[in-house]
């Protein structure tokens, strides 16, 4: 399995970013929204695990933006804010959100299982 | 003046929320790096259990990191005592240049803050009276709408210029196009009225110029309102 994880909190995704390399799980990791839209252009990955707030581009928008580079892609988002808005909250379907802090064996039953049904 | 307290009541929860909704993200942020980095020990213990060898370098990087995130959630507490802090008394005499870097301080908990820089040319700290939670909210809301118009990349500069006797003028100015569209808002003008402040833009050099008296007679007269609605 081949994921993209995106947060600008950068000491959270590389670290995050290690023990998943430890439990076998590839992933590669950047920190805003234009570096995602880049590396997927050139990387085929199975997964991208994005932070729900960025600076400069939601989640939800970096998704439209990937998606529309590479339909096959999937999408985990994760947030320490808690989905404040209605709106927000019905464009995330329940099981493809993660909460802060994050439980690395929930995400990768997650990953398992999106990778699994598609 | 009865005005004046409902604007202060209602737009003060709004500023509150926003505030405390920001901080309780920051605070969650540092606790995820901690958890990961604690999760990532636990995940080497394992390791050397199964008789891999224990980096001590990886030991060493790990705790100082919970150290550097501790102290950063230290600092976030510190910030959000010294706003709960804010509404103790209505109307007081404050810092300016303290309140002005708690607020910068306080903004840049959100996602989409830009990197805010403060001068101060002055020897000392002037005083003014004033009602502290509003003026954090007004200044809190004009960053809002800076960051908002130069975006996260973007340098915000906050210059005190104090050569006038009755007060103080807070310049903030950016090296990149300052659009403000809609600027001010109903809510900033309304803030700066009750307190007394002046806003003037000038687009042709991208400056902002919040006059802020030290005394304003906005500030008396509100003052008096809260004694009285006190006593009755």
């Amino acid at each position: 399995m081949k994921i993209i994880l995106v947060d600008d909190e950068q000491k959270f995704i590389n670290m995050l970013a290690k023990r998943l390399t430890m439990r076998g799980i590839q992933a590669d990791v950047v920190f805003t929204g234009r570096d995602a839209i880049n590396r997927v252009k050139d990387t085929a990955y199975d997964v991208a695990v994005l932070d729900v707030k960025m600076p400069g581009i939601s989640g939800i928008q970096l998704k439209k933006e990937l998606k529309s580079i590479d339909s096959d892609l999937k999408f985990i988002f994760v947030t320490g804010h808690g989905i404040a808005s209605r709106s927000e909250a019905n464009m995330i379907e329940e099981d493809l959100y993660l909460s802060k802090p994050l439980d690395i064996e929930t995400l990768i039953k997650k990953l398992n299982k999106i990778i699994k049904t598609g | 003046m009865d005005n004046a307290t409902n604007f202060i009541s209602i737009e003060g929860l709004k500023f509150f929320g926003k505030v405390n909704a920001s901080i309780s993200h920051e605070i969650k942020n540092i606790l995820a790096i901690i958890s990961e980095t604690a999760g990532f020990l636990h995940d080497l213990t394992d390791l050397a259990k199964q008789g891999e060898d224990l980096k001590l370098s990886l030991l060493e990087s790990c705790s100082e990191s919970i150290a550097e995130d501790i102290q950063r959630g230290f600092d976030t507490i510190k910030q959000m005592n010294q706003f709960a802090h804010s509404v103790d008394v209505p109307i007081k005499e404050i810092k300016i240049f303290e309140t002005v870097e708690l607020t910068v301080k306080l903004s840049n908990f959100l996602s989409f803050s830009s990197k805010v820089e403060i001068e101060n040319g002055d020897k000392e700290d002037k005083s003014i009276l004033t009602c502290p939670f509003l003026m954090e909210s007004l200044i809190y809301q004009i960053l809002i709408c800076v960051y908002e118009s130069i975006g996260p990349n973007g340098h915000v500069l906050i210059k005190f210029d104090s050569q006038k006797k009755d007060g103080t003028s807070l310049i903030i100015s950016t090296p990149s196009n300052f659009i403000l569209d809609g600027f001010p808002t109903p809510d900033i003008q309304r803030a700066a009225k009750f307190l007394g402040f002046e806003l003037n833009i000038n687009s042709s050099n991208q400056k902002l110029d919040i006059w802020v008296p030290y005394v304003s007679k906005e500030i008396v007269a509100l003052e008096k309102a809260l004694q009285i609605n006190s006593k009755s």
